[in-house]
């Protein structure tokens, strides 16, 4: 009997080591590069994934971008002329370009790749409505709309719409995963599912006359945030994304970090269902508006790393205006005497003294959603304490963020603590503001939603950013939400000679990172 | 023993079916919608149809039940709405690293909480037994994430011995086993001190130690093998909960295993995965107290399965 038990116990020891392959881990090499993220993504595929971000970003590279004045211009492609109705958009291609396989980047495969996003992608609306994708010539394709798409541009100089080598995949247009190639600055070369992606310059790319400066980067994910730390701090980690805000002060100290710190282009907001009646009266939007110290939540939340903003959209965001910015914060900086006043001239008094307003003998309670993150959780606290000096009774309900997507489009919220972000204006417009497109804040009014669809079929830059400063007064006045912050984006790096983080994307320049001999 | 074996491989096949309901029905219930999950901010009525109509979940619940079963029953867990791999790829992917997990940390368990046990029963009431049983409590009460911590940073971070995190083979197992041994070596030392205390009162022992038998040979050979039963019993149920893969562990060590998958798929929304996992995680508790009820046969040769 003994012998059985010691045998079995033996074989699964001998199993679990043969497993394990008794090895440890392959010595980092001099130009390897170890990014920590706390998640994996999802996918690769740039039509399968839910999110972008440096891990699975750099194997693509868009068709327009930036310039360092924030024109943007093209990048895949050398230039593009839009026909007078605005409907037909004629793009010409830089030629010589490859894909990682070496196949080109010709407008036969960037058809191939818009028809597949146009399938099955579940961010085709990023394309607009396309009518019709042609090849014209080798390098030259023309995408026709059914009604003129302004935001084409702007969402051009993101991945999503960035073309992928379609000739890779299976004949049920999957297996991207399996062996991926775009025209991004970084090349796959392993995907450890849950542990880690492996990738090395593209020698299809143009990395410049001194190369790339690195030869490999790893991106390991570890959820843990305290392990993250440890990493970073031991040397195994050279850049460390996302650091909590907490650790920004020690990691500073640590000899040769640098912590590089860009404005998020996602911007948090203080929203609430417009349709509930309690928020009916503009008056009530307003005082609620101007009891929010955004300094404070700043100070306490986010130790400062974080800048204010008052006006609808963010400063990363195409149709930002300083003008509305300013406007805005004269208007909302914060007064409670005159929040109070407002509150009582729609009729919200405090007529049992108990410190909460009431009217028609109802207190003003209200419960606000907010998702799980530790921060975000912060930040309600002082918030309801803030909107508790004004007499509102704020209760906080923390949800799961899925639960948060799936059930605010269906008004099952009164107040949210959420945020959003996009880098062109027409977000408005198909996320918050928008003809039956207000998921989250239930605010559609025709003054506000014509401007805003105006200004997604507007092919003149100039007319087209007037028209959203017009909307953008317009929700200043009517305050359907208060917008409250972009937070930095922290990220701690170590042995680089250069290193760069894009100021509107937020993702990695490869080009522009180089490690220290 | 045949009749036996296929009245428990039934109660087992029907066991499954129950938990397949139960999970299948519960995550549905649960707030929160894969589509509007993977559509996020994109979502429109149009695209919400369409995708739902693309994962099968416009169908009713009970159409998508049967077609899972019918599928499951065929080794078919369906595909990850998130990924784009077969829930069947993903566990096959995370499971070496999840089965070394187990197997270790039930290695380190066992052999530190039978000795342990045996000598808290052999030195009854001593400090020797104070000692073990308080080591055993600490083990038992400790929160994992804390021992993981402490082990990281005295023996990772302070020392260098092992790698913090992440999976590169046997070494980098050591700590989490460790982790995850602990708590089970405490629950061993507990029930082999109780079950040796049962044992060693008998009449055999004394009459064993009054014919000269050694120390060893009164413990070991006498005493052990009578006192196992609920140990194995503990042994088996560990190795049955740590298959179905231990979260906080692998999240502290970033370790790619079943637990970390269950968590992401579960905050995704992602069904198949979700429903796979379960499903495999309950099979392999089913499996573990199975293994141990046939373990019983041979530590005891009085019980029969007739």
């Amino acid at each position: 009997m003994k012998k059985t038990l010691t045998l079995l116990f033996l074989t699964m020891i001998v199993f679990a080591l043969i497993l394990s392959g008794c090895g440890k881990k392959a010595k980092k090499g001099d130009r390897e590069i170890i990014v920590a993220a706390i998640s994996e993504p999802d996918s690769v595929d740039v039509h399968r994934t839910s999110s972008m971000g440096d891990a699975n970003s750099a194997l693509y590279d868009a068709l327009m971008k930036y310039d360092d004045d924030g024109n943007i211009v093209g990048n895949l492609v050398k230039e593009y002329t839009v026909s007078p109705d605005g409907k037909e958009v004629t793009f010409e291609l830089k030629e010589g370009v490859e894909f990682h396989s070496g196949k080109p980047v010709n407008a036969e495969a960037v058809k191939a790749s818009f028809e597949r996003l146009m399938e099955s992608s579940p961010f085709k609306t990023n394309a607009g409505d396309i009518s019709k994708i042609e090849v014209v010539s080798e390098y030259v394709f023309k995408l026709t709309w059914n009604e003129p798409f302004a935001p084409f541009f702007t969402n051009s100089t993101s991945n999503y719409l960035s073309p992928i080598d379609v000739s890779v995949l299976d004949s049920n247009g999957e297996g991207f995963e399996k062996n991926p190639s775009a025209t991004g600055a970084l090349k796959l070369v392993e995907i450890k599912r849950g542990d880690s992606l492996v990738y090395e310059p593209s020698d299809k790319y143009d990395w410049g006359p001194d190369g790339p400066g690195f030869d490999k980067v790893t991106f390991r994910f570890i959820p843990d945030e305290e392990t993250r730390i440890l990493e970073f701090k031991k040397g195994n980690v050279d850049v460390l994304g996302s650091v909590p805000y907490q650790y920004i002060e020690e990691l500073e100290k640590e000899e040769g970090v640098t912590i590089v710190r860009v404005p998020n282009y996602v911007l948090s907001y203080l929203g609430w269902n417009n349709k509930k009646p309690i928020f009916q009266d503009v008056r009530v939007r307003q005082a609620i508006a101007m009891a929010i110290d955004r300094d404070s939540i700043i100070t306490n939340t986010f130790r400062g790393e974080a800048k204010p903003v008052f006006g609808p959209l963010p400063p990363a965001t195409f149709g930002y205006n300083e003008k509305i910015e300013e406007m805005a914060r004269n208007k909302y900086a914060r007064d409670l005497d005159k929040a109070k006043q407002l509150l009582s001239e729609a009729g919200w008094k405090d007529t049992n003294k108990d410190g909460i307003v009431m009217k028609d003998g109802n207190p003003f309670k209200v419960d606000m959603w907010v998702d799980n993150d530790p921060a975000n959780q912060r930040a309600a606290q002082i918030i309801q304490s803030q909107l508790r000096e004004i007499g509102i009774d704020l209760s906080i309900s923390v949800k799961e963020s899925a639960t948060i997507i799936e059930q605010t489009p269906q008004g099952a919220h009164e107040m949210l603590l959420w945020s959003f972000g996009w880098l062109d204006a027409d977000v408005l417009n198909f996320l918050l503001f928008g003809d039956g497109k207000s998921t989250r804040l239930h605010y559609e009014v025709e003054e506000i939603y014509s401007l805003l669809e105006k200004g997604a079929v507007e092919m003149d830059q100039e007319k087209r950013l007037k028209l959203y400063e017009d909307a953008q007064k317009l929700l200043v006045e009517q305050s359907p939400w208060v917008p409250l912050y972009v937070k930095e984006n922290i990220t701690a790096i170590r042995n680089f000679e250069e290193f760069e983080i894009h100021p509107r994307r937020n993702l990695i320049i490869w080009q522009n990172v180089k490690v220290a001999k | 023993m045949s009749s036996y074996l296929l009245k428990r491989l039934l109660t087992m096949g029907v066991t499954l079916i129950g938990v397949s309901l139960l999970v299948f029905f519960m995550i549905h219930l649960v707030p929160g919608n894969p589509v509007t999950y993977i559509l996020g901010d994109f979502a429109t009525e149009e695209s919400i149809k369409e995708l739902e109509s693309r994962l099968g979940l416009d169908r009713p619940i009970f159409t998508q039940y049967a077609a899972y079963m019918l599928n499951a029953v065929q080794g078919d867990l369906g595909t990850s709405y998130i990924t784009g791999y077969t829930v069947v790829e993903e566990i096959l992917n995370r499971i070496p690293i999840t089965a070394q997990l187990a197997l270790y940390s039930v290695a380190f368990g066992s052999i530190i909480g039978i000795m342990m046990g045996i000598i808290a029963a052999v030195k009854q009431n001593t400090i020797f037994d104070q000692m073990a049983m308080l080591v055993a409590l600490v083990g038992i009460s400790a929160p994992g994430f804390w021992i993981a911590l402490f082990l990281i940073l005295l023996f990772s971070y302070q020392l260098g011995i092992f790698p913090i995190s992440g999976y590169s083979g046997f070494y980098s197992l050591i700590l989490p086993s460790i982790t995850l041994g602990l708590g089970t070596a405490g629950t061993i030392a507990r029930m082999t001190r109780s079950s040796m205390l049962d044992v060693i009162k008998q009449d055999y022992i004394r009459t064993a130690q009054a014919k000269g038998a050694s120390l060893y040979r009164l413990i070991f050979h006498h005493s052990l093998q009578n006192a196992l039963i609920p140990v194995v019993t503990v042994i088996g149920m560990q190795f049955g909960y740590l298959m179905a893969g231990a979260v906080v562990t692998e999240t502290v060590f970033a370790l790619p295993g079943l637990g970390s998958l269950v968590v992401s798929a579960i905050s995704t929304r992602d069904i198949p995965t979700v429903q796979g996992l379960l499903l495999f995680m309950a099979s392999m508790i089913i499996l573990a107290n199975f293994v141990v009820d046939l373990l019983y046969t041979k530590l005891d040769p009085r019980i029969r399965f007739d």
